[in-house]
């Protein structure tokens, strides 16, 4: 399986997770947005050693990973894109913050070690709550939510189309790497010589397409005007979730609770 | 060069996304104004392309790795900047929202930092100026007009790399979630990207050649016929000049002006406390890091990884201690404990995707 | 329904790919469009449904194709492209469907009441809220010709309808065909189909229409079929 296919798999994939049916996928996708906004804000708003505060909102995603149904080997398989720069970033702390900052027993834990684990935690923890923002929500329902947030239209049109022919142009460029690979075995990539033409070629069709969906576009009425996806009303139950969120967040972000909760076994 | 969330501080984040947004604000506004409806469906299709297009291997000769292309500079030599960056955020954003590379919140940093800076900067910087302009008047018509693009493409992808990096860096600092010093941060960055840029930027334009070669109208501020005008010389120039200065100025004296052996120098905890004054490093931005920084190197500790043992926890930074941690630990107890319940919350079994 | 007086077009002026063409379709016929490659089958929707601009006049039901009167004229006519992947430009099949009914200002309910009248008359409905790009080629040609349909159009225009299709697929589309009660001009080199789904023919070569007539006529007409590049439809060719 090339690149492609493996992108095209995990968009299939996304797709049927917000197909489902749960009680985190019924609800307003404008609600999901926000609280998910105002998680990952809260998240990234603790400070470089602050863990156990953070390891608290933990509690949260794991939380709707069940409430949604949504398996959550998924969501891991995605950290290979998450973890690296985070990891290039966090693998220095140790080396220059030495000072211990606490004693785990006898054992001196620094600063670096802190800070590290917290960035990495942080990284797992916006990247649970982004995946199941939309693993329960799905494009269309996040572009009629975005709209509504008076995100101009022209920019979610884009979005809108610009998805579906991810999925053209990809499976496209499958089939056209895998064309390459089986007349040049044994190349890892594209030779210099076809550099400009094998991208080209596409480029070239693409923009055909491009004059071919208009017309089917124009042929169809458009003029101007787009028209998303139907959301129902952003009822009572999403705005009490909303503020739960808010609410829980914003407590979780002020009271030290993973600290007294050890508190209570230590001391 | 896809930041995640995690890198970032909220009021950084925040601040990317107002600067982000603005300058999207500003496209959209221009683009209606221009009035072209059947741009939308080409944006659509090409953004779409070069998503695709990214994750091609390209063989970089006489060497064993592969390189990609940079899809700023090719979408708005096609489309033109504003159209071009509102291709880049679409991509951006499936790319973050669909495959978690970016975060939702460092969004709006990298949209700056790879579609504010390929677009709008590489092309009226460098672009407009360059493959529109008549430099290579000695050469055959079309022939210079392909020495143009070869050169606005590669200079553009190593001059908006370099910004993106130095962006990244930044950002990063700003944010305080490293140690690693400004200085070394950039020793390690702003090279790899001068590398990265070089070869996208000839990957880009093998690309970009191939369209001159078979339908050079697609292309912005290329003359088809290959005559260009001659009124642009001196601005080309000049702008060319600039952006020399610009890419050896900021990103290769970055490296010269840093320690010689910077890096190498930092991480074996030498960092004493000119180090970061050497670097031109703000220390008050740093707060607590610098400070424990600065003592840790005094103390000079080769092992940097086994913490030293003269200064106890005695200052607490932030809150973390030994109840703080064994809290932690409980409330991953009660997280393996939902998950367990977990079927008594669902309606039926999971699907199987 | 429709009718084209001498009409000619040239994308480069020395070269010409319609000649001085002139033919008329009356209502509920299905006339089927034939010619080898570059023949100018394509060019001739294009410039019926105002996509193209070309010389000499055209009616649709009347009405003369002007940019003034595109709006009215294409709500007469439906387009099934032969990309469907082109035709087909919204995440799921719903939505792709209802897009043309909006547009034409219904009411999202009766947009969706027509979508679901059309998913149910082509048996199509488990296929309403599936992803354009997960479902299979078959699937996607219905649900192009559904798109279509559910504008409720007057005259159907297909390019290729049974292109890229496997048998089964292939047949399930011509019966589609059959059962469309609206005026169709179908563009194809699939002649077998031709022969399944029109009563009428128009032969056309190198930018001129050199045949009009019945398509049991035509289409058993070796020596005609052979001098345009085509040959007869495998049915009838007696092997």
């Amino acid at each position: 399986m090339n690149k492609m296919q493996r992108a095209l798999r995990e968009l299939t994939e996304m797709d049927d997770l917000a197909a489902q049916d749960s009680v985190m996928h019924r609800l307003h996708p404008t609600a999901k947005l926000l609280s998910t906004i105002l998680y990952i804000a809260a998240v990234l708003s603790f400070g470089k050693y602050q863990l156990s505060g953070l390891a608290v909102f933990l509690l949260w995603p794991v939380l709707l990973f069940q409430l949604s149904g949504i398996p959550v080997h998924i969501c891991f398989y995605k950290l290979r894109f998450v973890l690296p720069l985070v990891m290039a970033v966090g693998l220095f702390n140790p080396f220059f913050d030495t000072a211990p900052l606490l004693y785990l027993g006898p054992v001196p834990v620094s600063g670096g070690v802190v800070s590290m684990l917290t960035l990495m935690l942080k990284g797992l923890l916006c990247l649970m709550a982004s995946f199941l923002l939309m693993a329960t929500t799905g494009i269309d329902r996040l572009c009629a939510s975005l709209r509504r947030l008076h995100v101009p239209g022209l920019l979610v049109t884009l979005l809108l189309l610009t998805y579906r022919y991810v999925g053209v142009m990809t499976e496209e460029l499958a089939v056209m790497t895998e064309a390459y690979q089986l007349r040049a075995p044994g190349q890892k990539g594209i030779a210099r010589a076809a550099w400009g033409s094998f991208l080209g070629q596409l480029l070239l069709r693409s923009m055909d397409r491009a004059q071919e969906l208009y017309s089917s576009m124009l042929l169809r009425g458009y003029h101007e005007h787009f028209h998303y996806a139907p959301v129902p009303a952003f009822s009572g139950k999403d705005a009490l979730y909303l503020l739960l969120c808010a609410a829980v967040f914003l407590l979780l972000r002020l009271v030290p609770l993973a600290q007294w909760l050890g508190g209570l076994v230590v001391r | 060069m896809h930041m995640a969330d995690a890198l970032l501080a909220p009021a950084v984040a925040a601040a990317m996304y107002a600067a982000s947004g603005t300058a999207a604000g500003v496209s959209v506004y221009q683009l209606k104004k221009d009035d072209e409806p059947q741009k939308l469906p080409t944006m659509a299709v090409s953004a779409a392309l070069v998503f695709a297009g990214q994750m091609i291997n390209y063989t970089i000769p006489g060497t064993g790795s592969s390189g990609h292309m940079c899809g700023g500079m090719l979408l708005s030599a096609l489309l033109g900047p504003q159209a071009g960056f509102l291709s880049m955020i679409v991509i951006l954003s499936i790319q973050s929202l669909f495959f978690a590379d970016g975060g939702l919140m460092a969004l709006g940093a990298n949209i700056w930092n790879m579609a504010f800076y390929g677009c709008f900067v590489g092309y009226y910087l460098i672009w407009r100026p360059i493959a529109g302009g008549s430099l290579f008047r000695n050469l055959a018509p079309k022939a210079a007009q392909r020495a143009r693009i070869v050169l606005a493409s590669v200079l553009g992808c190593v001059l908006t790399l370099q910004l993106g990096a130095f962006s990244v860096v930044l950002e990063t600092s700003l944010s305080g979630v490293t140690d690693l010093p400004f200085g070394a941060f950039c020793a390690l960055m702003q090279p790899i990207h001068l590398a990265i840029g070089l070869i996208e930027g000839l990957i880009t334009s093998a690309v970009l050649l191939f369209v001159y070669a078979s339908r050079p109208e697609l292309l912005r501020d290329v003359d088809p016929a290959g005559q260009a005008e001659a009124k642009r010389s001196l601005k080309a120039t000049l702008a060319i000049l600039a952006v020399v200065v610009l890419v050896v100025g900021g990103g290769l004296s970055l490296l010269a002006s840093s320690n010689p052996d910077g890096l190498e120098w930092a991480l074996f905890g030498n960092a004493g406390a000119g180090y970061s004054e050497n670097m031109g490093l703000d220390e008050e931005s740093y707060g607590l890091s610098s400070a424990a920084a600065d003592r840790a190197g005094a103390i000079q500790e080769k092992t940097a990884f086994l913490p030293d043992y003269s200064l106890a926890g005695s200052e607490n930074p932030a809150g973390t201690s030994v109840s703080g941690l064994v809290g932690s630990a409980l409330v991953a107890g009660v997280a393996v404990l939902i998950c367990l319940a977990g079927g008594f919350f669902r309606k039926g079994k999971p699907h199987k995707p | 329904m429709i009718e084209f007086q001498h009409v000619s077009f040239a994308y480069e002026k020395e070269r010409p790919v319609l000649r001085d063409l002139s033919f008329k379709i009356e209502k509920g016929e299905s006339v089927g469009l034939i010619g080898a490659n570059g023949a100018g089958k394509s060019t001739l929707m294009k410039l019926l449904l105002g996509l193209l601009q070309g010389e000499g006049r055209i009616f649709v039901d009347g009405t003369p194709v002007e940019k003034s009167s595109l709006a009215e004229v294409r709500r007469k006519l439906g387009f099934v492209l032969q990309n469907s992947d082109n035709q087909m430009f919204m995440p799921t099949v719903y939505e792709d469907m209802i897009f043309g009914p909006l547009n034409y200002g219904l009411s999202r309910e009766e947009a969706e009441r027509r979508v679901d009248a059309v998913l149910e008359r082509l048996g199509l409905q488990e296929l309403k809220h599936r992803h354009n790009h997960r479902i299979s080629g078959g699937e996607k040609r219905m649900a192009a010709i559904a798109t279509v349909l559910a504008m409720d159009p007057e005259v159907i225009l297909m390019d290729e309808p049974s292109s890229a299709l496997d048998p089964c697929n292939r047949r399930v589309v011509i019966n589609t065909i059959r059962t469309l009660p609206q005026t169709k001009l179908i563009a194809s080199h699939d002649l077998d189909m031709i022969l399944d789904t029109c009563d009428r023919v128009l032969l056309m070569s190198g930018g001129v229409l050199v045949a009009d007539g019945p398509a049991q006529t035509l289409l058993r007409d070796r020596a005609l079929l052979e001098a345009h590049r085509m040959e007869l439809p495998f049915r009838l060719s007696g092997c």
